[in-house]
This record gives C-alpha cells, sequence and structure tokens, in this order.
C-alpha cells in the first residue's frame, strides 16, 4: 500500500472539494467550540457552588459532661468519613466569641456562662444531603451531645440547584455531540459524494476498499485537527480577552481543573476523534454503496 | 491465441427488480481473442460486463474470469479480480482534477507499485496510444478520442490479461472512432483479449472479428453473410 499515496491525496482532498470541506470543517468547529465553551462554563458553575457548600458547618453543642467524654465524642467525629475538621470550642472560648461579636456591653451576658461547648465539623463538599443527614443523626444520638445544628435548608437548595444544572449541562452536551455527531457525518459524506467518480475510478482498477478509504480518513483527521485548532483559538479568545474585557462582572474564568491543556487537550483530541470517526464511517458506507457502473 | 479460456460464462441468469434480463447465458471468449458483444439498447448487454467485473452477481450459474470464479469469490478478492482486467466505458470516467499522467499513474499507486516502475509504465501506455507528449494536459485540455485512449492506457496500465469495452467509440466521432479501434487491434494483437459492447454495425464490419449477439436473454454467435450477419448454428 503507498502510504505517500494516502498522505498526498488526504491532504490535497481538502483542496480539491473545497467547499464540502470547508462545511465539514465548520460544523466540526461549531460543535467543538460550543463543548469547549459549555464544559469551561460548567466546570466554573461547579466550583462555584461546591465553594458555596464548603461554608456548610455543623455545629454538636455539648451538655456539661467530664473531659474524658469530650475526648471520646471528639474521636467518633473525627473517624467519620465525611468529616474533614473537627474543632473544639470549649464553654471559654465560646464565651470570648460571644464577647468579640457582640461587643461591649455583652458582659454581663457572658459572666452568666450559659454557653456551651461545642464542635465544629467541616464536612467533605462531596458529601450529599442525605450523607449529611444520616451524620447529624448518628451525632445526635452520642452520649453527651445536646442539639446538632446545620443549614440543612440550603444545603437541599444548593443539591437540588446543582443537579438540576448537571442535567440540564448534561443534556445540553449530550445534544451538542448527538447534533455535531450526525453533522459530521453527513457533511462527510456530502465531501465524499462530491469525490465519488475518484471513487468509482478507484473502484476500476482494483483498489481494494481499505485503499480508497485511507485518503479519506487522512482527510477526516486534518478536518479534525484544523476544526480543534480553531475552536481552541476561539476559546481561548473568548475567555482570556472577550469577556473579561467586555463583561468584567463575570471576570476570567478558570480553566477546568486548574489546567489550561486538559481542556485544549479533549477538545483537540474530541475534534480529531470526530473527524476520523466521521470520516471512517461514511466513507466506509459510500464505498460500499458505491458501483463502477455508477 | 491460445485455447485457454478467459472468460466463461455458464447458464448464467440475471435479473433486476425480478425483470430477467439474463436467461441460461453461455459464452467463452478465449486467451487473446478479440469478441464484439452485439444487440440492441437495453438488452443487457453492459450486464454481461457487470457480471465479468463483479459489479452484479447473477441469479444462477457461473462466471469465471482467468482464475476467478467470480460469483463465489468474497469482497475482499473483487480488486484481484479487477486488476486481471482492463475496462473502458463510453464516458471517459478520467479525474478531471489531474492530469494525463497522473490519470495513468493512479491505476498504479492504488496497487502499490513502485515510483520508479510509474513512471516507466505509464511512459509506455501513453506511448502505445499516442499520447506521450500530452502527458501534463488536463483532461479538459484534450479531444474526446484522446480522451478515450488516456483511459485505455489507464485499462492496460496494470497489464490486464482482459479489456472489457462498453461502447467505447459511443461518443467519438468517425476519425476518432478509427483511431480507438486500430488501438484495441494492437492490443489485442499483443495478446490482451478484448470484449467489446457496440452497437455499432459498422465498426463490426469494418474491423471484422468473432461476433456474439445478446437477443431475448440468450447469446449467439453471428457470422457475416453477404451484407448481413446471420447466426451460427452451435453457439458458444
Amino acid at each position: 500500500m503507498s502510504f505517500n499515496y494516502i498522505l498526498r491525496e488526504g491532504f490535497t482532498g481538502i483542496r480539491r472539494a473545497k467547499l464540502a470541506a470547508t462545511t465539514s470543517i465548520f460544523s466540526l468547529f461549531v460543535a467543538i467550540l460550543l463543548l469547549g465553551i459549555l464544559s469551561r462554563v460548567s466546570y466554573n458553575i461547579y466550583m462555584q457552588a461546591m465553594s458555596i457548600k464548603d461554608l456548610i458547618e455543623i455545629e454538636v453543642f455539648l451538655f456539661d459532661v467530664d473531659d474524658q467524654t469530650t475526648r471520646g465524642i471528639a474521636q467518633t467525629l473525627e473517624n467519620e468519613e465525611s468529616v474533614l475538621e473537627v474543632s473544639y470550642i470549649s464553654k471559654d472560648s465560646a464565651s470570648a466569641i460571644m464577647l468579640r461579636d457582640f461587643g461591649p456591653g455583652a458582659e454581663e451576658l457572658v459572666e452568666l456562662n450559659f454557653l456551651p461547648a461545642s464542635f465544629k465539623l467541616k464536612v467533605d463538599t462531596e458529601a450529599g444531603s442525605s450523607q449529611i443527614e444520616s451524620l447529624v443523626s448518628r451525632v445526635q444520638n452520642l452520649r453527651g451531645v445536646d442539639e446538632v445544628q446545620y443549614n440543612a435548608s440550603l444545603l437541599k437548595i444548593m443539591e437540588s440547584n446543582l443537579n438540576m444544572f448537571s442535567m440540564a449541562g448534561g443534556g445540553i452536551g449530550l445534544l451538542i455531540l448527538l447534533t455535531a455527531v450526525v453533522l459530521v457525518y453527513n457533511t462527510i459524506r456530502l465531501t465524499i459524494y462530491a469525490k465519488r467518480e475518484l471513487i468509482r475510478a478507484m473502484k476500476l482498477v482494483g483498489a481494494t476498499n481499505s485503499f480508497i478509504r485511507s485518503p479519506f480518513i487522512v482527510e477526516g483527521i486534518l478536518q479534525g485537527i484544523i476544526a480543534g485548532a480553531l475552536a481552541v483559538v476561539c476559546v481561548f479568545f473568548v475567555f482570556e480577552f472577550v469577556i473579561p474585557v467586555y463583561v468584567p462582572e463575570i471576570g476570567l474564568l478558570s480553566w477546568p481543573f486548574g489546567r489550561w491543556y486538559f481542556l485544549i487537550g479533549a477538545m483537540f483530541g474530541l475534534s480529531i476523534l470526530m473527524g476520523w470517526w466521521g470520516s471512517r464511517l461514511a466513507a466506509r458506507k459510500f464505498i460500499a454503496e458505491t458501483y463502477i457502473s455508477g | 491465441m491460445s485455447d485457454t479460456t478467459v472468460i466463461e460464462l455458464s447458464n448464467v441468469s440475471l435479473s433486476y427488480d425480478a425483470r430477467p434480463i439474463l436467461s441460461n447465458v453461455n459464452l467463452k471468449v478465449r486467451n487473446g481473442e478479440f469478441v464484439y458483444l452485439i444487440g440492441p439498447t437495453g438488452i443487457g448487454k453492459s450486464s454481461i460486463l457487470k457480471l465479468l467485473y463483479r459489479d452484479v452477481v447473477p441469479d444462477t450459474g457461473a462466471v469465471r474470469v482467468t482464475e476467478f470464479p467470480v460469483n463465489k469469490i468474497s469482497m475482499k478478492q473483487v480488486p484481484m479480480l479487477r486488476r486481471r482486467m482492463g475496462i473502458v466505458f463510453q464516458d471517459f470516467q478520467l479525474l478531471d482534477d489531474r492530469n494525463v499522467y497522473d490519470n495513468v499513474a493512479f491505476a498504479l499507486q492504488v496497487t502499490g507499485e513502485k515510483p520508479k516502475f510509474i513512471k516507466q509504465r505509464v511512459l509506455e501506455v501513453l506511448g502505445l496510444v499516442g499520447l506521450s507528449h500530452r502527458r501534463k494536459n488536463m483532461p479538459s485540455d484534450l479531444s474526446g478520442g484522446e480522451q478515450q485512449r488516456v483511459v485505455i492506457a489507464r485499462a492496460l496500465a496494470n497489464e490486464p490479461r482482459i479489456l472489457l469495452a462498453d461502447e467505447p467509440t459511443g461518443n467519438l466521432d468517425p476519425k476518432a472512432t478509427q483511431d480507438i479501434m486500430e488501438i484495441l487491434k494492437q492490443i489485442n494483437n499483443r495478446g490482451t483479449a478484448v470484449l467489446m459492447v457496440t452497437h455499432d454495425y459498422a465498426i463490426v464490419k469494418r474491423y471484422p472479428f468473432r461476433t456474439v449477439r445478446l437477443i431475448d436473454g440468450q447469446i449467439q454467435d453471428l457470422a457475416w453473410k453477404g451484407d448481413k450477419l446471420v447466426p451460427i448454428k452451435s453457439p458458444v
């Protein structure tokens, strides 16, 4: 098999069927760009939600118990899987905090020494409301625990909004991906259809189907590279320059997982994958259906 | 011409959408033989060629081309079968985005030949059809007759044992027709079997070779009797 021929044909294929190739590249570009934008926006919304969730604390108020019981409760809390941090606030510390928060005039109240000792728990942001509810009910039943408080309603609202957003985002992403796949497949079919005479001629002189297919796959990958590169440049331009300048209230959205190359790599990879897959599928079907006699 | 059969159709029947085209057709073409296949338009002459290059498969019967049992081979073997034959159509089927040289070289590139051999062979076949001097021209720069000569050169590039020509002169003027027929004769003289579909009786008369007619789904061998082609009693 002549690899030079396949590569040359793949590269010149774009030049030979400019309109069809441009349509293919454009549809791939739009799909990858939309997915790139959706991923970056979704990631930032998710991180925002997580940082709000991070503010949720569980306060465990204790009866007047001895040190040994307090240590036992602390040990139990630290052993809980979803608890990341346990901090103890003694009765004295609680009074000091009250004095600091309420300012002068609160001394009389503080002297009453009515504030109980407590634990503040920081929980894993990945923990769901049901997991937290079950933790709370376990802690509530510990000997020496008077009351457990946390912002259950905020957590539930956050969680339901996040779930709704995840489903909507995922649905939109899936829809874009499906539309893109159908679009890319059909535009690549158009590209191949524009070269039906070439396919007929290749069949006529005894080229194997895999040989006929190869330049189209090279062309599909090349279209994927061009579309991916364009989409990456656009995402870079939109998030690094356009949004910070024209919509400053949004600011600079961070790259998913803190590094630019994760999203760029995924966009580029997906674009090449779709170009390869679309061209392979379309070429396979079209070549099988093409007869020498037309 | 040897007695080796390069094309053999045995009791072949073919129908399209339940419409019978061929019915128990038998035909043998020997190595180095030149055969005209004639008959009215739409009778199924081209279908016989399609059976040979495996664009269609028969409903019943057997088709053999050289060592290939055409109706039994797998799809993977079809390209190998087609490399044993050169195919020429009435519509030239040249690639208009590449020049004459590349149109012919293409037939060898797709079969994986080495560049040095390709260059040598392309110039050889272009010389055979008298178009070496036009190798850098695009198909659109050529006349119909010249384009058909390029197609013949491409068909010969892989040194086929059989040349199938479906109305190769159908779109040509008398001078170009004569040129093409001379080239086909020359190819046949070099040992290649030629099966040519035509309905041009003038050609058949001017360049006399074995002539078979497809009529009512069957093949008849014909011979000239005066100015008329008449059936021979025992068709093959």
